[in-house]
């Protein structure tokens, strides 16, 4: 009997502490800030365009093959009188969210620093009706990153504290 | 002949229907409130809150799940037993909401004062059971049969130390009329003199409502529901408020046999009012407690179970007769009784635990770092 | 005592009954993921068990042919998303194995570090899950949800998802901890233990939880090595077996901690057992996060794309459920030729039959719960 006091006494303490719940959607728990939700493109703000440049790095790094690629001439580049010095854009590109499994491959292997993972909150609430939606193509991919929506963690494969500390200089333990 | 009811003289057959009908509608919405509840307690229990979206604070999540309920599709299995699947919520929900006849509320307010009350609502309480067996057989489904065999077997098993208990009780205050025994509790309440009785009543109480550690027919982790499986919308709802309407009366008439009822301490001193708060207060208590057990305490396999009604709570009801017994026949003071019954307690709690069969602790083996066991080497 | 509450009489002998044939399906509250038995019930005795698996098969081990040794990271995950790191663990250790990578000490204690802390979150959820089989209404759950709740915030923290964390690379970890990690383990830790305290007063000592879990789905030494179990379930048989006493790997040479054996083998040993290695847990990454110290994560000199010589190894860890192993055959290139997962919960769960038979139906759940499977490990 003593042993059904015990627990008996054991959830009634546990009765008077304070309740643990977070009341999600009024509360949104602050993320941490390598969050990993979806992928998403950045808008490089000097120029107002893409960093990516289609290069298909990301797309034949991605395990479960959910992005599609197409790139094109870049209409700004300086040798055409423009602003950039990206000879290539991108196009055309569609990210399958149904698909990806967030796995940060592709943030991995850019070579532009051109793709993050989501880590607001936005890039968690995707619910759609219809799972045709899930396919984002490149203006929906761009928004969050052109409103200044997104404060993006991108690592250097192999950064410590250290290196990461220090001015925030590119670690050269991996060799690109 | 004619009663009074609220100054009103009336017929006693109309006087009768209108006192249980207002008594029922009551009850119906104090069961409403019972179930939110039971799922903010348990939720405290398990340190969340519970239904909060619902109405301000979750009132109203009892409507919710009452309009859901209602509106559901019917489910008829195909080759379920017609008669026994569509009475079986009526032969569980009717006798209970009977038993509700004899609780004395407060001083001179109750539906009827019976003279045979305990032995009538023992009697009554029972149906339910037929009931159960009703819904298992005619489910067509062999969750359901486990089910209802099993409720059958701990239902009767149960019934006899629920009986014993109430039965020593109202020996001692002499008679079986519920009012009666709460104005014999107005000094002391029979709790103290009874402890034995009460834990026994508390325990086969928890049986008869299938509630834990009870709750094997019903296990939800195994049998998903036992006999009520198959049922959807108003006929499953029908067996969920019949059990917690179960509880309410188990409720009441245990706050009236032990715990005094309205009437201790000083309720005759100080008027309706304040009867009326002892009694819920001493029903809500013993809801509480049924409450914190069902979150604390895993449930009982059946053969453990009725191993235990049969050859551990039977004896000692037995006990507790006798000990009565002596006490009346040889005109003994009463703090004997209070003596025997923490004594007789204890035995029984230390029959309990001698379920316990080994100690704890399993082995430990010592896993050395390797560096120190070198440096012993060397 | 149990013996006296449950004698049934041996009249059944003299009636013609008929034996019930009970499907466990796959929907169900209670069997910890899709997983199908159907027992055959002579009354409340189970006569006979035949579990149905492959429910939850969705190839993991052939995919990962097609995918190059960082890809079949985010693979690994998901074939036992409870102890996520300890899937990891084992295939990132058999290709460093097969491609010679010497791992930096730092990524050594602090992959130590998780791997131990997801040891504590999938004994939670086993504890969780158990105290439901019991019985007990949801408070073993929602006890088990928060610790987990605390546990997989800080591994948020660490590798950006809460469950499959894609952490580990071959030779170190992705990238390095952040800078408040020690704290926020420290603090983990804290309620780790409130959380097992917990548990161990509200489980380990009700009488009707033991009379419910003791002398029930016992098995002896001998027929538990013969079936090929190993972990806690092992362990509970009295068994000393474990993995990183035996075989370290990682760091587990240079940390001191008990390896807990139980003596019956029943199901109270098995829960047991898994509640003192949780204590143990915490005595280990206490003495890891002494030894942490600054450094690099990855090796000097990190291919871009890693290939590997050709070869085979077979690398066994002891994940909580028992010997995660991974077998790896590379015939050079950047992607394994076969790897194969050597399931713990696959090689515990043969030994459902042996346990449940001759015990009652209803306890036939708990020992179900007991073996603690989890239908990924069981499928790939």
């Amino acid at each position: 009997m003593r042993g059904i006091a015990k627990s008996m006494a054991r959830t009634f303490a546990v009765f008077l502490r304070k309740p643990v719940t977070r009341d999600y959607p009024s509360y949104h728990k602050p993320l941490p800030e390598r969050d990993r939700a979806f992928p998403l493109l950045l808008w490089d703000e000097d120029i107002h365009e893409p960093f990516c440049t289609g290069c298909h790095a990301c797309e034949r790094a991605c395990p479960v093959e959910c992005m599609t690629v197409l790139m094109k001439d870049n209409p700004n580049h300086k040798k055409l009188e423009g602003t950039s010095s990206r000879r290539k854009i991108i196009d055309k590109f569609w990210i399958d969210y149904a698909r990806c499994m967030r796995c940060n491959i592709c943030v991995e292997v850019c070579n532009f620093d051109a793709i993050a993972m989501n880590n607001t909150w936005e890039g968690h609430e995707t619910s759609v009706y219809d799972r045709q939606d899930l396919v984002m193509d490149l203006q929906q991919l761009l928004s969050q990153s052109r409103t200044g929506n997104i404060n993006e963690w991108v690592p250097v494969l192999g950064q410590t504290n250290e290196t990461v500390s220090e001015a925030g200089a590119e670690d050269t333990e991996v060799n690109n | 002949m004619s009663v009074d009811l609220f100054g009103m003289s009336l017929n006693p057959w109309a006087d009768a229907a209108i006192r249980l009908q207002l008594v029922v509608a009551f009850m119906t919405v104090v069961v409403m409130g019972l179930i939110y509840a039971e799922r903010k307690i348990l939720a405290r229990f398990h340190q969340r809150v519970g239904p909060q979206k619902t109405g301000p604070r979750g009132l109203l999540q009892s409507v919710a799940d009452a309009v859901k309920l209602v509106g559901k599709e019917d489910l008829r299995p195909a080759a379920a037993d017609p008669w026994t699947f569509e009475l079986a919520p009526y032969f569980v929900f009717i006798p209970i909401f009977l038993g509700f006849v004899i609780v004395p509320w407060v001083q001179g307010w109750n539906v009827r004062l019976l003279e045979l009350g305990i032995l009538y609502f023992v009697a009554i309480s029972s149906i339910s059971i037929v009931g159960w067996v009703m819904a298992g057989w005619g489910s067509d489904n062999r969750y359901a049969i486990i089910g209802a065999l099993r409720a059958a077997a701990q239902g009767i098993s149960y019934e006899l130390p629920l009986v014993l208990a109430l039965l020593s009780a109202s020996m001692l205050a002499g008679s079986l009329q519920l009012d009666k025994i709460v104005e014999f509790q107005s000094v002391v309440p029979l709790i103290v003199w009874q402890p034995l009785g009460f834990f026994i009543f508390f325990v086969a109480a928890l049986a008869e409502l299938n509630r834990t550690p009870f709750d094997i027919p019903v296990g939800e982790s195994e049998i998903v529901g036992g006999p009520f499986v198959e049922y959807s919308g108003i006929r499953w709802s029908m067996f969920f408020l019949a059990e917690y309407a179960g509880m309410l009366i188990m409720a009441f008439v245990g706050s009236s046999v032990f715990l005094g009822g309205y009437s201790w301490p000083f309720g005759e001193d100080f008027g309706l009012p304040f009867q009326m708060l002892l009694a819920a207060g001493k029903g809500g208590l013993f809801i509480f407690l049924i409450f914190w057990v069902r979150a604390s305490v895993p449930r009982l396999r059946i053969d453990q179970l009725m191993g235990y009604s049969w050859k551990i709570l039977l004896p000692f009801s037995f006990l507790q007769i006798l000990i009565n017994g002596f006490v009346l026949v040889y005109g003994l003071p009463h703090i004997i009784l209070l003596i025997t019954g923490v004594l007789s307690l204890g035995l029984l709690f230390w029959v309990t635990e001698g379920i316990v069969k080994r100690p704890l602790q399993p082995r430990r083996r010592r896993a050395r770092a390797i560096a120190v066991q070198e440096a012993e080497v060397s | 005592m149990v013996e006296v509450l449950s004698q049934t009489s041996d009249q059944s002998a003299e009636f013609e009954t008929q034996d019930l044939l009970l499907n466990v399906g796959p929907q169900h509250p209670s069997t910890h993921g899709v997983f199908r038995m159907v027992m055959t019930v002579d009354g409340e005795v189970v006569r006979d068990v035949i579990p149905y698996i492959g429910y939850l098969h969705r190839g993991a081990e052939k995919l990962c042919e097609t995918m190059d040794f960082r890809q079949g990271i985010g693979f690994m995950d998901r074939t036992e998303y409870l102890a996520a790191f300890n899937a990891e663990l084992s295939y990132v250790m058999a290709v460093e194995a097969l491609a010679d990578l010497e791992v930096p000490e730092r990524a050594q204690w602090i992959r130590m570090i998780l791997c131990e802390l997801n040891r504590l979150s999938s004994h939670f959820m086993f504890l969780g899950a158990f105290g439901v089989d019991t019985g007990v209404f949801g408070t073993p759950f929602i006890y088990a949800w928060r610790e987990r709740e605390a546990l997989i915030d800080l591994f948020e923290e660490v590798s950006g998802d809460r469950m499959m964390y894609a952490y580990f690379r071959p030779g170190g970890i992705a990238w390095d901890v952040p800078v408040n990690f020690v704290d926020r383990v420290r603090e983990v830790l804290i309620s780790a233990t409130q959380g097992i305290d917990d548990f161990d007063s509200l489980l380990s000592e009700n009488e009707i939880f033991l009379a419910r879990t003791q002398g029930i789905g016992s098995i002896s030494a001998e027929r538990a090595i013969a079936l090929g179990m190993s972990g806690p379930s092992l362990r509970a048989s009295g068994v000393d077996m474990d993995i990183r006493r035996d075989e370290p790997y990682l760091k587990y040479d240079q940390v001191e901690w008990d390896v807990i054996t139980g003596e019956h083998g029943d199901v109270f040993d098995r829960y047991y057992c898994r509640v003192m290695e949780m204590r143990e847990s915490i005595k280990i990454i206490n003495q890891c996060l002494e030894h942490l110290a600054p450094g690099p994560i990855l090796p000097e000199k990190m291919p871009r794309m890693l290939r590997t010589p050709p070869g085979e190894v077979y690398l066994r860890t002891e994940a909580p459920r028992g010997e995660y192993g991974v077998y790896m055959v590379s015939r050079g290139g950047n992607r394994p030729y076969r790897c194969k997962v050597r399931s713990s919960c696959l090689s515990n769960l043969q030994a459902l039959h042996e346990l449940t038979v001759g015990e009652y139906m209803a306890d036939a759940i708990v020992i179900l719960g007991s073996i603690d499977i989890v239908l990924s490990e069981v499928d790939r």
